[in-house]
């Protein structure tokens, strides 16, 4: 229990400290960005917009820095994220509609690559020096493409040339969201690119992980004992693997992150509605309390995620659970 | 740990080879452009000639220009990045592991946090403030990907820095009474060469990735050629969907090159690092000719002897 | 009963011009050379010597668990055994070296069962001491249920002295002596023919190891099994063993049945390792270990390759190989060419080492012989 309550009072300070970079960041800007702001926007500009420009950079607010700190600080926790420039509603509720194509193309692709990862691992690892091997360079290259630009090629080749999937947003224009069969089908359709971008681009990471801990786990002795115990291949594997999987859990929330990064790019080609699609628009739009937001919310879910993964590491490894082995 | 051996399988040879290719076009590429990669003289949309290998852009440049000059804007941000994060996290998980107690919980807890956050969007909100000569700035990026990427190293190094902390020679070390700068600096910092140099490797990795992708999403400086930004602007002409695949390809397939090579570098160290992970010596014709099996199977170990009819199956009575 | 050739007829396993090397090729090692042993029914085999003298391997090569790069270079290892599957006890002969991984797969644990010298490394940290008696008993005897085989593994438990409550826990809530007792337990699981022990106390403090070789001993008895026991500790040995060999630099030196040669050694190398380990019973003596190292096995040896360390040492030693030989009317064998040319040297062996007096008290003077 140590170990989880460790890990959880990590994440409250890694989102202590995001909050605070993200208060600080525009009130470090030079000069005064407001005006630059207001003069980038072309057209007409309504005195919300200024209004929302300043309270996002802490400018004309005849607040100390500390005053602004804990007014910030309440907003947030009632939920305020303040107010997008370009779109004109409330960051949560541009927020509340983008998150949850995000968690789902990202959380599914992550699942996928992980249990595809660490299966071909702990095979390449038990059938070390055969053909299969030939599988690792492949799968560098891979890992080594950016996603984005995988992406780019995968919508070009498998998309818009031959047809095999359909592209372009997470799901079909011709039918209505909701629970029913159809919008399920195209949403799945619409997903399966994307996702086998993501896994494609992330798979390698797990798949060598797996193979060296497997190589690493097949000279202890308990796997030798299982091979003594006259026990089938396919459970010998299994208590090597068993084992070996377990750093891959441990890292399974480090590498949340990255998959994350990683991802939120191939929203961006695909053009699928998520966060990441939302944040580059931002970027572009300069749409800075919309950034902030984004990336707040971002960290968050990455967070929570990471919790997961240590609640999952938690069950998988009884020797977390007892405090006193030596 | 003093005679370094390191691995020669084909692997780590194909990724010296492209590491060095590539780090070779970074000091040469600028000079063996045939054009200035901005100069829009040219057609436009040209598609791969002799005059110019990989045609031009909707603005008439040439393409194959921009690919050899981008090589060394990309490398140059890729290794200010990556060094300053190898000194970073040499710094933090160095002293970290050595020290331990409550300098090893801040330190820990420091990079912890980094790990934690998503490495991206961070960066992608610090650069979205950064002026405008900030963002042409090599440096500036490089400093900036650097902030994002030195807490894994630092993890690493702090694992690796609280094994050798115990081992003997650190002790006799301590012992003697040498200083513990002197300790960590002379005794300790030799011993984590092949953990640094992996490390390093990595953040490389990291760096050029979280380079070029700012750069694709317009977030540095469009004026700078590096590979990123060639794929941004094919991106912003919609090169991809009008079948100029000459145009966004070659960076893509750059980028993936010297990344590949780099891993494939790092299976070496890998190697070198856990000595399990070495295939065992011999070349597969010996093992053939001796008439053992191609993969030793665990459980089942393998039996020298030229087998006629009557012994095979003798057996079992 | 002490002559073992007699009792070759009833033999569990036989080992015969056994060899192993470590690599293949130009590179390749001999760890274990032209070695034949064998294990007496419901009797138990010692295997003493120094690391490095080839008796791990010997074992590991002979049950095919060996790991890469070592490779069986030569010999035959047959396993007899009542056939599970026939009515009427009909004894049944596998040559190990030539079986399938099909039958070694049936053969091992049902038949041969193994410990190591640590069951910390031994058990799996992830799975409940249950998991590895429920696992067993599912593979080797899919006709028992899951209530059966719950029973079975806490009898089992029961059997080496622990309650039936260990099954629900992990080894690293275990004790030393705890996890090495489950590992014993989960040999005997399936009434194997023949146990193999390498080092199995080595790990453990001196009163565990006591009480865990009272146990065996008393395990053997009451369930017949043939063990092979392998140690360092020759004393250790001479209170548990029937037939001791002693190995040295891949070679058997010596292999005699336990009493003669505990207290008539007629190998140098035998003499030297009991004066290395402390004495049974009586006076304590000052223990004197054996001068020099094993010698490197990757360099080629010529003649004896104890006879840079032997006290004994002649001429013929340089130049000769000493092959295993019977030397008495006992049977007991020994590698030695003392036994060839009785008299260069007084029998029994005393000397501890060149140069010094004779500051060991004599061992009694052949008892059984």
């Amino acid at each position: 229990m140590r170990m989880l309550a460790r890990r959880l009072s990590l994440y409250v300070v890694t989102a202590w400290v995001a909050i605070t970079v993200n208060f600080l960041l525009p009130r470090m800007m030079p000069g005064n960005p407001v005006q630059q702001l207001i003069g980038k926007l072309t057209g007409s500009i309504t005195p919300q917009q200024v209004h929302a420009i300043e309270l996002a950079f802490g400018i004309g607010l005849n607040q100390g820095l500390w005053a602004q700190y804990t007014g910030y600080l309440h907003q947030l926790f009632v939920g305020n994220l303040g107010v997008s420039i370009t779109l004109s509603s409330p960051v949560s509720t541009v927020l509340k509609s983008a998150v949850p194509w995000t968690v789902g193309l990202i959380g599914v692709s992550t699942i996928l690559s992980f249990l595809l990862g660490t299966l071909s691992g702990a095979l390449l690892g038990w059938f070390r020096g055969s053909r299969l091997d030939s599988l690792i360079p492949v799968a560098t290259f891979f890992q080594a493409v950016p996603y984005f630009f995988l992406g780019t090629v995968m919508l070009l080749v498998f998309g818009s040339s031959l047809h095999w999937f359909p592209v372009l947003g997470a799901y079909s224009q011709s039918v209505t969201p909701g629970w029913h069969w159809d919008f399920v089908f195209s949403l799945f359709r619409y997903g399966e690119l994307p996702v086998i971008t993501i896994v494609l681009s992330s798979v390698a990471g797990w798949m060598l992980g797996m193979r060296n801990m497997m190589i690493t786990m097949i000279a202890e002795d308990f796997v030798l004992m299982a091979v003594a115990k006259g026990l089938p291949r396919r459970k010998v594997i299994m208590h090597a693997a068993r084992n070996a999987v377990l750093p891959s859990v441990a890292n399974l929330s480090l590498a949340i992150g990255l998959v994350v990064s990683g991802a939120l790019l191939v929203e961006l080609v695909f053009n699928y509605p998520g966060v990441g699609n939302l944040l580059l628009q931002a970027v572009l739009n300069e749409d800075y309390p919309l950034i902030q937001g984004i990336f707040l919310v971002i960290t968050m879910t990455v967070l929570a995620a990471n919790l997961l993964a240590d609640i999952f590491y938690f069950v998988l490894d009884p020797r977390t659970r007892t405090e006193a082995a030596v | 740990m003093s005679s370094v051996r390191l691995p020669r399988s084909p692997k780590v040879l194909v990724g010296a080879g492209l590491v060095a290719f590539f780090a070779v076009l970074t000091v040469v590429g600028p000079y063996l452009a045939p054009y200035n990669p901005s100069n829009t003289n040219f057609n436009a949309n040209l598609t791969p000639s002799s005059a110019h290998w990989l045609g031009t852009t909707a603005l008439g440049q040439d393409i194959f220009s921009q690919l050899l000059v981008g090589a060394r804007a990309t490398m140059i941000v890729a290794i200010v990045a990556g060094v300053v994060a190898t000194i970073l996290s040499v710094t933090v998980g160095v002293s970290a592991g050595y020290l331990g107690g409550k300098s090893d919980e801040g330190l820990s807890l420091l990079s912890n946090v980094f790990l934690a956050i998503p490495g991206l969007p961070l960066l992608i909100v610090i650069d979205s403030y950064l002026p405008a000569g900030g963002r042409s700035n090599s440096f500036v990026i490089g400093l900036v990907i650097s902030l994002t990427g030195w807490a894994w190293g630092a993890r690493v190094l702090r694992a690796q820095t609280m094994s050798l902390r115990n081992r003997d020679f650190v002790e006799a070390a301590r012992i003697i009474g040498e200083s513990r700068f002197r300790i960590m600096v002379f005794e300790i910092a030799p011993n984590l060469l092949p953990v640094l140099a992996s490390s390093l490797l990595f953040t490389i990795l990291y760096s050029i990735g979280a380079y070029v992708t700012l750069a694709y999403v317009g977030l540095t400086s469009t004026a700078v050629w590096n590979w990123g930004t060639m794929l941004y602007w094919a991106q912003a002409n919609n090169a991809p969907l009008a079948g100029q695949w000459y145009w966004f390809v070659p960076p893509g397939v750059c980028i993936a090159l010297i990344g590949t090579g780099l891993a494939l570098m790092n299976f070496g160290i890998d190697e070198f690092i856990n000595p399990r992970l070495r295939s065992a010596g011999l070349s597969s014709k010996v093992r053939r000719e001796s008439g053992l099996p191609r993969r030793p199977r665990l459980g089942f170990t393998p039996v020298l002897r030229p087998r006629d009819a009557s012994s095979a199956r003798a057996g079992v009575r | 009963m002490n002559d073992v050739d007699q009792s070759l007829n009833d033999t569990v396993l036989e080992i015969e011009d056994f060899s192993v090397d470590y690599g293949w090729g130009e590179g390749a090692v001999r760890a274990v050379n032209n070695v034949t042993l064998s294990v007496r029914r419901s009797r138990v085999l010692g295997i003493a010597g120094e690391s490095g003298s080839g008796k791990s391997t010997l074992v590991y090569a002979v049950t095919r668990l060996l790991r890469s790069p070592g490779v069986i270079a030569g010999g035959r290892a047959r396993l007899t055994f009542d056939d599970p599957g026939s009515h009427d006890t009909k004894r049944r002969t596998v040559d190990l070296t030539s079986a399938t991984s099909g039958e070694l797969r049936s053969i091992r644990w049902s038949q041969v069962s193994i410990v190591l010298q640590s069951a910390l490394n031994a058990l799996n940290p992830v799975l409940r001491i249950g998991h590895e008696f429920d696992e067993v008993l599912k593979v080797h005897r899919p006709s028992m249920s899951k209530t059966e085989r719950r029973e079975r593994a806490a009898e089992l438990l029961g059997l080496v002295g622990l309650n039936e409550d260990r099954l629900a826990r992990f080894p690293h809530e275990l004790s030393g002596g705890q996890r090495q007792r489950i590992m014993i337990a989960l040999a005997l699981a399936l009434d194997p023919q023949l146990v193999i022990m390498d080092e199995p106390t080595t790990a453990l403090d001196v009163v565990t190891q006591r009480e865990i070789v009272n146990e065996l001993a008393q395990l053997r008895v009451r369930f017949g099994f043939s063990m092979i026991f392998i140690t360092h500790d020759l004393s250790l040995l001479v209170e548990l063993a029937d037939d001791i060999a002693v190995m040295y630099a891949g070679n058997v030196v010596e292999w005699a049945p336990a009493g003669d040669l505990y207290h008539a050694p007629r190998h140098p190398y035998t003499l030297g390792l009991l004066n290395s380990s402390p004495p049974l019973t009586g006076e304590r003596r000052e223990l004197v270990g054996i001068a020099g190292a094993p010698p490197d096995l990757s360099q080629p040896i010529s003649g004896c390759s104890f006879r840079a360390r032997c006290p004994y040492a002649f001429d013929r030693c340089a130049t000769e190989v000493p092959v295993l030989g019977v030397v008495d009317d006992s049977g007991r064998k020994v590698a030695c060419w003392l036994h060839e040319t009785p008299a260069t040297v007084p029998m029994p062996l005393r000397i501890v080492a060149p140069g010094r007096d004779e500051t060991v008290p004599a061992l009694d003077q052949e008892v059984v012989s």
